[in-house]
């Protein structure tokens, strides 16, 4: 049985980063890694494929073709599976039903579910309907980390999401905190994950390689391995890897957000 | 970017997946079916179901069950459904509505945790083929250890072929079909009862779609009974997919029933060419049959799914079908069938039943020799 694992947290804040990093990291390490991109922007696996655009499950749905295994699951980064589920043009369709569509068809034609080490689903940063938690609800999600910066909105966010996970009875497996470089940062964040019942499992400093890499098409795993921050992504990875602590998070009233981010 | 269709569009309505699904628990001998979704979703055939004996509820969702999800409401319509009927198997059958915002069924099950098997189906009605809708529920059957691997297999088999039957012949094989009453049971009957008068020698054979087979019987019921009446009995022949050890549970009893039925008012069968779930394959049966024995015979009169059957060795014979879909009558003529017949509404009539049932043709045939 793989790990199975979904990072969540508000848009923008590094989700799919940190995701591509970790997976490049695990299959440094000899982990048979699949990335499944649930955003329907679909850039989750972008970095691992050298910059290529792979064709997504609902544009060839939306073509009409018979979708075979091949279609839709790729090579990526020392064999990272990589898989895009994409979605219908904004504001048209439901891009909700699309996941379920997408993931229902996954689990029939590929074993990338099933015949892996680490599986990470990259979701979209707002749980906007039950779509988007179709992989949770369809128990091919048991873990879950949520990346924040120790700013007042991201935690915002991250502590909602708790309140979403905690009600649909998911493990939690811990906080990772994306520095936007806000002051005393890893205190706040840290504190966070502490009163959530939860830990704080890596601080990722903010690092320009990080973007630069991205804009090459490229992890920083796979450009800059001697980087300290692929070091960061490695350690956070093997805690990943390592961990088997979970349970169902906590998550606070607004009065103490507010509070716990007043610098 | 457009949305390519896969296969040419089909205008007309045809028949739903989530339907499908619920006569397939029926058959699986479920006592009590839970819609998830919409009050009136599905609601002429929930009724229908009733009159064969298995309840069907619904957990009525709303605009608000739409938006904030309807959980709750199914685990609520599960455990009052387990408390009021103490049903001894549970279905719980997806709806559109609650497809697409991705309620998942089992979560109501591992809340409530009943002590008896529940069959679980997630479909929607936005399948092409409503057999799709059998298939889930079947594979739910099999996941709870209702059905073994060998019916599922020989159920899908069939599911398959019927879907070729209608693609080939049916309600799928043109974008448009005209619906039409087909030609006058008058007529038509006047027609069998000359050629029977003129000496000649008919196959009469039923094919039909399960519990149909209650009312269809009655028309091949009915030209023996002419026919004898006539003095020329030993001119027909007579076959049908009635084999009483083919099928689900209920399926497997219908055969039995109209069996007895026809027993009992002195019918002989001469062949049986397959059960009651297999009218799409068991017109191959009749094709060989025809080909050893029967290729010089005048007519053939061909109830419930006449479409299903091979035109190979009955295409010099004059042909009178009889169906129960208007938009059956119109590929029947193409296929050279020369008259069509449409007993109409006759699927209500024949749920809630176990024996045969008076269809017009029969009791037209009936009356026209009455006094002969």
């Amino acid at each position: 049985m793989p790990r199975q694992i979904a990072i969540y947290g508000k848009g923008g804040i590094g989700k799919s980063s940190t995701a591509s990093n970790v997976a490049a990291a695990c299959a440094d390490e000899g982990y048979r890694v699949t990335i499944i991109g649930c955003d329907p922007k679909s850039d989750s696996s972008i970095t691992l494929l050298n910059g290529r655009r792979i064709p997504t499950i609902m544009d060839l749905m939306r073509q009409g073709v018979d979708i075979k295994e091949d279609d839709i699951v790729f090579n990526g980064y020392k064999g990272v599976k990589c898989v895009e589920i994409g979605g219908p043009e904004p504001g048209i369709g439901c891009a909700g039903r699309g996941i379920i569509v997408a993931i229902n068809l996954l689990r029939k034609l590929s074993k990338a579910l099933e015949e892996a080490d680490l599986v990470i689903y990259d979701v979209p940063g707002d749980i906007v309907c039950g779509g988007f938690v179709a992989p949770v609800k369809k128990g091919l999600v048991s873990e879950t980390y949520v990346l924040t910066s120790g700013e007042y909105m991201p935690l915002y966010a991250a502590n909602n999401i708790c309140k979403g996970l905690s009600r649909l009875d998911v493990k939690f497996s811990g906080v990772i905190c994306n520095s936007r470089g806000a002051p005393n940062e890893e205190n706040i964040v840290n504190e966070f994950a502490k009163e959530i019942g939860s830990q704080l499992l890596a601080f990722i400093p903010k690092d320009v390689i990080v973007q630069n890499c991205e804009r090459e098409g490229y992890s920083v795993i796979e450009k800059a391995p001697d980087s300290g921050i692929a070091d960061v992504y490695r350690k956070l990875a093997r805690r990943i890897m390592a961990d088997k602590e979970t349970h169902i998070p906590k998550s606070l009233d607004d009065a103490r957000l507010r509070e716990l981010t007043q610098i | 970017m457009p949305v390519i269709q896969k296969e040419p569009m089909i205008l007309h309505p045809r028949p739903s997946s989530i339907v499908a699904a619920l006569y397939t628990l029926r058959d699986l001998e479920t006592d009590v079916v839970i819609l998830h979704g919409p009050p009136g979703c599905s609601f002429k055939h929930a009724r229908l179901l009733e009159e064969d004996g298995m309840r069907v509820v619904t957990t009525s969702l709303d605009e608000s069950g739409f938006v904030f999800g309807g959980m709750d409401a199914l685990v609520n319509v599960l455990e009052t459904v387990i408390e009021r009927f103490n049903p001894k198997r549970i279905g719980i059958v997806g709806t559109c509505a609650s497809m697409i915002i991705g309620e998942e069924l089992h979560e109501a099950v591992n809340r409530v945790q009943p002590d008896v098997p529940v069959i679980e189906v997630e479909v929607h009605a936005g399948y092409r083929d409503n057999t799709q809708g059998v298939i889930i529920a079947l594979e739910s059957a099999l996941a709870a250890g209702i059905i073994d691997e060998a019916e599922f297999e020989r159920q899908k088999i069939l599911l398959k072929e019927a879907t070729m039957v209608e693609k080939r012949h049916g309600a799928a094989s043109k974008d448009y079909l005209e619906p039409s009453r087909g030609d006058l049971k008058y007529k038509v009957a006047e027609r069998i009862i000359q050629l029977l008068k003129e000496g000649k020698r008919g196959i009469n054979i039923l094919n039909a779609k399960k519990e149909t087979a209650y009312m269809f019987a009655d028309i091949n019921l009915a030209v023996v009974q002419v026919a004898e009446k006539l003095g020329v009995g030993s001119n027909i022949v007579n076959m049908a997919n009635l084999d009483e050890k083919l099928g689900l549970p209920k399926t497997r009893r219908d055969a039995r029933n109209i069996n007895e039925d026809l027993k009992g008012l002195g019918i002989e069968m001469h062949h049986i060419i397959g059960g009651l779930d297999e009218y799409p394959i068991a017109g191959n049966n009749v094709n060989e049959l025809i080909a050893e024995k029967y290729s010089d015979f005048d007519f053939a009169v061909i109830t419930g799914v006449p479409h299903a059957l091979p035109m190979d060795n009955i295409k010099d014979m004059e042909l009178f079908s009889i169906t129960n879909g208007p938009r059956q009558v119109a590929p029947l003529k193409d296929m050279g069938h020369d008259h069509v017949v449409v007993e109409l509404d006759l699927h209500p009539k024949t749920l809630g039943v176990n024996h045969i049932v008076e269809s017009e043709l029969g009791a037209t045939l009936r009356e026209m020799v009455k006094d002969a």
